[in-house]
């Protein structure tokens, strides 16, 4: 996996507080220039924050306690504000789920994008235009002279997250991170947008860490997946290895919980059972010990580390070695 | 005469928006929400109506339950005529069928314990009071696998998966013989979807409950469904039984959808025949002559410009609007 690339973003053991509480405890992973990183999980499981604080972008009552963040040789976790606002849009930038929210509603698109290329590049007014058009065009927005000059509300959202997309890429950043960037969409616009992010991959070069709950998004665009569970990785593995040889108890039945087409009609989905634990709730051993089919008394007594099952491939779990009886649970 | 197996019977129902005159000028287009659409839901029987969003399921599914009012057409539940019923008449048709949404969390008073909310419209209709109410609330909440010792709780201090419980336990109250689920599983986290999706499952076995099930997730539907309705620009284009409809999907428009839904296996995935519609749907203000859907389409030619394609019976007994499929 990164052993023939150097990483270029590279999360070391980060912890983020909220009240006390570690609602993303010792999260580490490495992305390559070029590949896709796919932060999966369910509400709640510190996906979002991770991704916010690769920006400095936490919410004010999280606060980052531990952990470093490192693009290339820039440590994003001690740069100033200033130093942070320069590196935003042009190293790393961010989409969010509801594009319509992120833009200005006052402001035409064109103003937007060029806007965003002017605050990292010295450049005159028509030439950041000039850009901006280029920009809408490949992002596959038809008829970019018009375009440019509406505003948010006059495009679907479809064309708002392509919009999204050109701001976030105008500078040529070497990391996208975008929190579900296809969740508001229809299925159709989905896979519009998803070709499109790989089109950017391929051609720019640029890493993405694509957060998303969606199995069938991570399928379709990620190289490497982080399984989350209430602020911890419980697993992480190259794509296939993840979908075809889950060695975590919660990937496997996350898995088995989604409709197949090889199931019979109506029969009864694998479940989960019960909920994912608030953060007040969390205990000394792993966190899903109270829905893990396998849990032991050593699970609730002590965090399980990240053992290496080979390939790239780590899995936090204590019990690795009883991982067939769960796919017998989810059969 | 009247077939009373079917718990909703639409017959050419056309709703339409707009082009009359307003405060701030004409408003000028009509917007032809839904077009002539014809559908028989039976009993226990599940229909899933699939599309994107502005296609006009959403206020199909507001036309059924009685908060639309049709321009044309015939709306009726279990047998009886929604349409143009006198006040008395409709509340008494409304009580067979229930809706139930996307975000539970929206769906509940915040302010009133899931027993009141659960007890409302029993108690609004005079069906149960006191004691008697007491027992039937506690028997829906065990029967959407709640305890009956939850009643005195407030909606917050439940989970999203919870919460879509007490909304079908509110929705059940009355005993409809049709829930209209709008993307009930869409807002829940994956482990909780299958848990909701298995309860409305055993529900329907238990209850003869009939759904129509409102969804774009074609994998939830494949799962959940006996039928499936798919609808573009306000009309139905193709109309199938779920194995049919899953194995040989005809009209193009079902095919892009079906290839525009990532499947949860990357080898599967990205191995698979795509076939990505270029563009977006047209506004339903301004639909395409023809077929609608020929602006997207990649077998289009002359005559789907020209002349709208009518459902039409196949083979395998699926119903299909296509020139060419």
């Amino acid at each position: 996996m990164e052993n023939d690339l150097r990483p270029l973003l590279s999360v070391e053991d980060l912890t983020i507080e909220i009240a006390g509480a570690n609602v993303v405890d010792g999260v580490s992973f490495t992305v390559a220039p070029g590949k896709v990183m796919a932060l999966v999980g369910e509400s709640g499981c510190g996906k979002s924050l991770t991704s916010y604080a690769m920006l400095g972008l936490l919410p004010p009552a999280a606060r980052r306690s531990g952990g470093r963040i490192r693009l290339d040789d820039l440590d994003l976790t001690t740069l100033s504000p200033r130093d942070l606002r320069k590196a935003r849009g042009k190293d790393i930038s961010i989409i969010f789920q509801e594009p319509s929210a992120s833009l200005d509603p006052l402001t035409t698109v064109g103003a937007q994008i060029a806007a965003a290329y002017r605050t990292h590049t010295k450049v005159s007014r028509t030439e950041a235009y000039a850009k901006a058009r280029q920009m809408l065009a490949d992002v596959g927005i038809p008829d970019p002279d018009r375009r440019l000059h509406q505003y948010p509300f006059e495009l679907s959202g479809g064309m708002c997250q392509r919009i999204m997309i050109s701001i976030a890429l105008i500078c040529n950043p070497r990391v996208l991170v975008a929190d579900e960037p296809t969740t508001a969409l229809d299925v159709t616009i989905q896979a519009q947008i998803l070709d499109l992010m790989k089109k950017l991959v391929a051609e720019r070069g640029t890493s993405i860490v694509i957060i998303t709950h969606d199995m069938g998004v991570v399928a379709d665009i990620a190289d490497d997946v982080a399984v989350m569970y209430a602020g911890r990785i419980a697993e992480i593995a190259p794509v296939q290895a993840l979908f075809h040889k889950p060695q975590h108890p919660y990937t496997a039945l996350l898995l088995a919980s989604v409709p197949k087409l090889t199931d019979a009609p109506k029969a009864d989905l694998a479940t989960i059972e019960g909920r994912v634990p608030t953060p007040d709730e969390f205990g000394a051993g792993c966190r899903f010990a109270d829905r893990c089919p396998l849990a032991s008394e050593k699970c609730r007594a002590e965090q399980p580390p990240l053992f290496d099952c080979g390939g790239g491939h780590r899995s936090a779990c204590w019990h690795i070695d009883r991982m067939p009886e769960i796919s017998e649970v989810a059969a | 005469m009247e077939d009373l197996r079917n718990v909703l019977e639409l017959k050419d129902v056309s709703v339409h928006f707009g082009g009359r005159s307003g405060l701030f000028g004409n408003s000028g287009a009509v917007v032809k929400a839904v077009n002539g659409v014809d559908l028989e839901v039976r009993k226990a029987e599940t229909v899933a109506l699939v599309g994107e969003s502005g296609c006009g399921k959403s206020t199909l599914s507001n036309t059924i339950v009685g908060l639309q009012a049709p321009n044309s057409g015939s709306v009726k539940i279990s047998g009886e005529e929604v349409v143009g019923a006198d006040r008395r008449k409709l509340n008494d048709i409304r009580r067979k069928v229930q809706m139930i949404f996307q975000d539970p969390a929206l769906s509940l008073d915040p302010r009133s314990t899931i027993g009141a909310t659960i007890g409302e419209p029993l108690l609004v209709r005079g069906i149960a009071r006191g004691k008697a109410l007491e027992k039937r609330v506690a028997d829906l909440l065990t029967q959407v696998g709640l305890r009956p010792e939850h009643a005195d709780r407030y909606p917050h201090q439940f989970s999203g998966g919870q919460r879509q419980r007490v909304v079908i336990a509110r929705a059940l109250a009355l005993e409809p013989d049709l829930l209209i689920c709008d993307e009930p599983v869409s807002a829940l986290d994956v482990s909780v979807r299958a848990q909701i999706l298995n309860l409305l499952v055993a529900l329907q076995k238990r209850m003869g409950v009939s759904y129509l099930f409102v969804s774009h997730d074609l994998s939830v539907v494949r799962h959940i469904c006996d039928r499936v309705v798919v609808m573009y620009l306000g009309r139905f284009v193709e109309i199938a039984d779920r194995d049919s409809f899953f194995a040989n999907p005809k009209h193009p428009y079902t095919r892009a959808l079906m290839s525009a839904v990532p499947e949860a296996d990357p080898i599967a995935q990205r191995s698979k025949q795509r076939f990505i519609l270029q563009g977006e749907l047209p506004s339903p203000a301004n639909i395409p002559s023809g077929c609608a859907f020929h602006t997207r389409c990649p077998l289009a030619t002359e005559i789907c410009s020209k002349v709208r394609p009518e459902l039409t019976r196949r083979d395998d007994g699926a119903v299909v609007a296509c020139h060419h499929a």
